[in-house]
Formats: structure tokens, C-alpha cells, sequence
């Protein structure tokens, strides 16, 4: 029997295999598909203070070995959140952990603060670098930004707190650095990749708004180096995201440092992709001899 | 309704029913049943690793006693030209039965269903259903040729079926909503119809319009972009006209469709 458990700060996972948010819903929509408490943990679709639209069709592009999101947020708000989505959340036995982001630094605030009262939430991950959001990313690309509303969070809850990090940045370090100097938990990088895709027909963008965010298996390698980058400079635990779809790409990012890992685009075409991956890093250990997953994260022989 | 599952179907076979057009059919006992018109499979088409997305299929056909769904294809890009080369034998992960379906009752007299193209797949069970609550159908097919029109031979068994192609090939020449509003004109259990319609955008613009002057409702499958196909990705949004501004603007065409009434949602390119 390997011991499959990880730890994020005082967040205890059953195993690292955890969902990305926006890509699994409110948990409800794969009740069908999969075992929903075989899980790690669940992160939620970003829920903002107040309900959101999300943007205009055109939302997504396919591209090869991955795709462009411009989604934009849609959401009920957190009030409605609360009393659509949070029971059914409820009743599963894994972490649940809810994403979180608003406009204004008051709006993340405001957002954990009405959550807090609410039973069943693990953690809050805190969505600093959604690309398809105006000002979405000055939170995870200004450091002394990120350092404060991490801090002012971090007073708002008892809870562990999760910042997730957009790659569109110089240096991640230094964005990674600030939110640990602030308080938070753990990290989750990274984000999607900023992109763009025109129809050479129309000559017009095929996103409405654009440019949007890149995601999906050709995004591994920038989440990878991402990721080890983080691991050298920070010392609290690193949730890796960008283009995990197997179990093989999860080892990938355990050895490099990461202390769990999230499964996003994958969910689309393949949404059984992160139960599968739970068995398959069981096996890999077995064949490789760690008896406890923890013991391979960061094993990566330089 | 059924729930939606993931399915490792068999390929029964791959045939092509008219230029361009294939019929992909699977053996899935299980998905068969309790299938409606207008709900949609999404298919992983096998042997592309790089294309990523699985592929929305409205549900042509379904055979019971076989256990066999028929997905209507035309071949126009990669993961399409890989199905036509699906084998007998292979399997093929589907995902369904997704979305919801057309709605009709017993008071519907008739039921005038406008197809242009690949708009026709999910009318054959449509054909079906209505035939067995004798509900008479009028068949308003539109497409470019007649090399393009698909099993017009079934159609006709059941349906009162008009056909128009843009070369005069086969039927009136021209746009089938040309066909619809001359018969329109002259039709008098106005007030007991429904339309039924799929196809190409610049088509429902102008059947929307039809619809409108003769107050007649109409239910539309839209065909969007999807990544995942039961909500996951909000990718598919469908903008509402009666939206709540910077509340709820789009509906998803995965799960509050395929099918809408055509007065609830905007038709945009």
C-alpha cells in the first residue's frame, strides 16, 4: 500500500490529484463520470462577489496540443454560490477548495470574508492571474501588490490559503517570494499562457476578445519551468498546473518539486483524466520503489 | 433521460450516404435507450492525439432491436477525415447522451421542420418520433447540390418532403427559406404548427424572421464550438435576448440546449 497523502501547509490531501478551476465546474456536472471523493481535492470555478456574465462568443479555440480560452469569469456571485452550488459541495469527502477573485483587492476580501461562515471549504485558492479579466493580472504581476492582498486575506481567514500565479511574468520568483512574504499557504502555477489565433480568411482574431489564454499538454514544459523556478526560490509548497493530463506528466512535476498537481484542459475531452492519474502515480511508485509519494517530490537529480 | 456516460463503443461501420456525408455507426445497446431527438454524443476521434477536443454529433438514428446509434457526418476537417477511415471493429470513446431535445404535444398538428445540409441529422429521429404519434411532418431540405441531399428516400416514406439546392440540381433552385415562405403563404393549420430548423446561421437568421411574421414558434438546434459538451467549459455560450445585464448575458448551448426556442436566443456568425 503506498501512502498516496500530501500535505500543502496545514492542508492534509489524500493524494495530490486535485482538479484546476474552470475546468471541473461546481463538481456536479462529473458526478456522472467519476468517483468525485476519490479525488485529492476539488478547486471550484472561480466565484467572484458579485455574479458575472463571462464574455462574449467567441470563447474557445482548438489549437494543436491545446486550446484558447477567453471565458471570462462567469459566475452567480458568492451569495448565490453559497446556496446553489456549496451543497452538493458538501456532501463529498474530499478537500474542497474554492477558488476565489474579484476586481479589487477589497472584492477578494469581501469574497473570503462571506465564505468563511460556510461549512465544508478545505482551503481558498486565490485566483491573482485569470488573462481574460481587466486588471486580472496585476494582482500576480506587481509584487508589492500581490504581497499585500495576500496579507490582507490572510487576516480575513484561518484558512489555508492558496495564490494562484500566471507565467506572464518576468520573473515568477520574485511574484512567488511576495505572496509567501504575505502569508500564503502554497502557490498553484501556473496559470494559462497568454495567446492569440486569427482566422487568415476573415483576418480577424477568432477569439472576441482577442488574445485569451493558452492551455492544454503544449503548455507542460513552460508550467515545468515555471514550477522548478518556484521550487528554488520559495519554501512554501508549489501546486503544479499547465498541461498535466496523465499520470506520467504528474511524476514529471512531483520529482521537479511540486507538492500536488492539478488537472485542467484534460477534463474537456478526457473527464475521467485526474481519477485515472490517481492509479497510475500509485503504480509508478510501486515500480519504483517509494512507499510514499511524499518521498518523491523533489527528487530530481540535478 | 438517460444519464450521460462515457462509452468505449464498437464501430459497426463507416459508409457514405451522399458527397462529402458518412454515416458513423456504433454498436451501444445501452445509449440507445431513452435517447430523444436533438441530443447530442461527443466522439474521441481516435489515432489524433493532437486534436484535443472531442467532437459534438447531433443523434442521427438509433436502431433498438440492433443496438446501434448513427452519428451523420460531413468530412470537412482533420478529425472528421479520420472517422470516415474508422474500421469495423474499432472502438471509439463516446460521451452521451448530452443536451436536451426537441419538445412537441399532442395538440402540435403539424410540425414544419427546415434542414440546410448537415442541419438534417437530428430530423431522422425527429422522423421517427413524430411518426409515432402521427404528428404529419413537412420537410423543407435546402443544400448545395443534389450530390448533398441525404436519405431523401426515408424522408419521404413519412414526411411531406420539399426539396430546394442552390444549382437547381434537384427541386426548387435556391434557398430552401425561399421554399418555406411560398408554402407558408398558403398554408391554413397555421396555428397548430411548429417549426423545427438546423443549419447554417445566415438560414436561421431568416427562418427567425419567418417565424416571427407568421407567428409561428420554432425550436432550433444551434451548432457551437465546444471543448467538453456537458458544461464544464462554458465555452459554448449562446447570447440570450432577454439577457440580465453583467448577470446572466448567454446561455450554454451544451446543457440549457442544443435546442432552443428560437425567440430566447440571438443569431449571431
Amino acid at each position: 500500500m503506498i501512502d498516496l497523502s500530501t500535505k500543502i501547509g496545514p492542508l492534509l490531501l489524500k493524494n495530490p490529484v486535485m482538479t484546476a478551476s474552470g475546468t471541473f465546474g461546481y463538481a456536479s456536472e462529473f458526478k456522472d463520470l467519476v468517483q468525485l471523493d476519490e479525488l485529492g481535492a476539488i478547486v471550484t470555478k472561480t466565484v467572484t462577489p458579485e455574479a458575472r456574465p463571462g464574455n462574449p462568443p467567441r470563447r474557445i479555440v482548438e489549437l494543436p496540443c491545446g486550446m484558447l480560452n477567453s471565458i471570462g469569469l462567469p459566475n452567480v456571485g458568492v451569495d448565490d454560490f453559497i446556496k446553489e452550488k456549496m451543497p452538493f459541495l458538501q456532501t463529498l469527502n474530499t478537500s474542497i477548495i474554492i477558488n476565489v477573485a474579484g476586481t479589487s483587492e477589497n472584492g477578494f476580501v469581501e469574497c473570503v470574508d462571506r465564505l468563511n461562515d460556510v461549512d465544508g471549504i478545505a482551503a481558498y485558492e486565490l485566483n491573482y492571474s485569470c488573462p481574460n479579466v481587466k486588471q486580472g493580472t496585476s494582482f500576480s504581476s506587481d509584487p508589492q501588490i500581490a504581497e499585500r492582498l495576500t496579507r490582507r486575506v490572510r487576516r480575513t481567514t484561518t484558512r489555508p490559503v492558496l495564490v494562484k500565479l500566471t507565467p506572464n511574468v518576468t520573473t515568477i520568483a520574485e511574484i512567488g517570494a511576495a505572496v509567501e512574504n504575505g502569508g500564503a499557504d502554497g502557490i498553484s502555477a501556473v496559470n494559462t499562457v497568454v495567446g492569440m489565433s486569427v482566422n487568415i480568411k476573415t483576418r480577424k482574431p477568432k477569439l472576441a476578445t482577442i488574445t485569451g489564454g493558452y492551455s492544454g499538454p503544449a503548455i507542460k514544459p513552460i508550467a515545468l519551468a515555471k514550477v522548478y523556478e518556484l521550487t528554488r526560490n520559495v519554501s512554501i509548497p508549489i501546486i503544479a498546473v499547465g498541461g498535466i493530463a496523465t499520470a506520467e506528466d504528474a511524476v514529471e512535476f512531483l520529482i521537479t518539486g511540486a507538492a500536488a498537481v492539478q488537472v485542467g484542459t484534460a477534463h474537456f475531452y478526457d473527464p475521467r483524466a485526474s481519477i485515472k492519474m490517481i492509479t497510475g502515480m500509485e503504480n509508478y511508485c510501486k515500480e519504483n520503489g517509494f512507499d510514499r509519494i511524499s518521498d518523491l517530490v523533489g527528487s530530481l537529480n540535478l | 433521460m438517460s444519464t450521460k456516460k462515457l462509452y468505449d463503443s464498437v464501430v459497426v461501420n463507416v459508409i457514405q450516404v451522399a458527397q462529402e456525408i458518412y454515416i458513423l455507426r456504433l454498436h451501444e445497446p445501452e445509449l440507445c435507450q431513452g435517447v430523444h431527438a436533438g441530443q447530442f454524443v461527443e466522439v474521441k476521434v481516435p489515432h489524433c492525439s493532437d486534436l484535443l477536443w472531442r467532437r459534438p454529433f447531433s443523434i442521427h438514428n438509433i436502431h433498438l432491436a440492433r443496438g446501434t446509434i448513427d452519428i451523420l457526418f460531413n468530412a470537412v476537417g482533420r478529425g472528421t477525415a479520420a472517422m470516415c477511415h474508422l474500421k469495423s471493429g474499432d472502438v471509439c470513446n463516446i460521451l452521451g447522451p448530452l443536451g436536451n431535445h426537441f419538445q412537441y404535444d399532442d395538440s402540435l398538428d403539424h410540425a414544419i421542420v427546415v434542414a440546410g445540409g448537415l442541419g438534417i441529422a437530428p430530423f431522422m429521429l425527429l422522423q421517427r418520433e413524430l411518426a409515432d404519434r402521427a404528428i404529419p411532418m413537412h420537410l423543407f431540405y435546402g443544400a448545395g447540390s443534389k450530390e448533398q441531399l441525404c436519405h431523401l428516400d426515408v424522408f419521404e416514406q413519412y414526411a411531406d418532403v420539399h426539396v430546394s439546392t442552390m444549382d437547381g440540381s434537384m427541386g426548387f433552385k435556391g434557398l430552401v427559406t425561399e421554399l418555406l415562405l411560398e408554402f407558408l403563404e398558403t398554408f391554413q393549420d397555421r396555428s397548430h404548427s411548429s417549426l423545427y430548423v438546423c443549419g447554417p446561421t445566415p438560414m436561421l437568421r431568416r427562418v427567425k424572421e419567418i417565424a416571427k411574421e407568421f407567428g409561428i414558434p420554432a425550436q432550433v438546434s444551434v451548432e457551437t464550438i465546444m471543448a467538453c459538451g456537458f458544461g464544464a467549459c462554458v465555452g459554448c455560450a449562446v447570447p440570450m435576448v432577454h439577457p440580465r445585464p453583467g448577470v446572466k448575458e448567454y446561455y450554454l448551448a451544451c446543457v440549457d440546449g442544443p435546442v432552443f426556442n428560437m425567440e430566447n436566443i440571438s443569431i449571431n456568425d
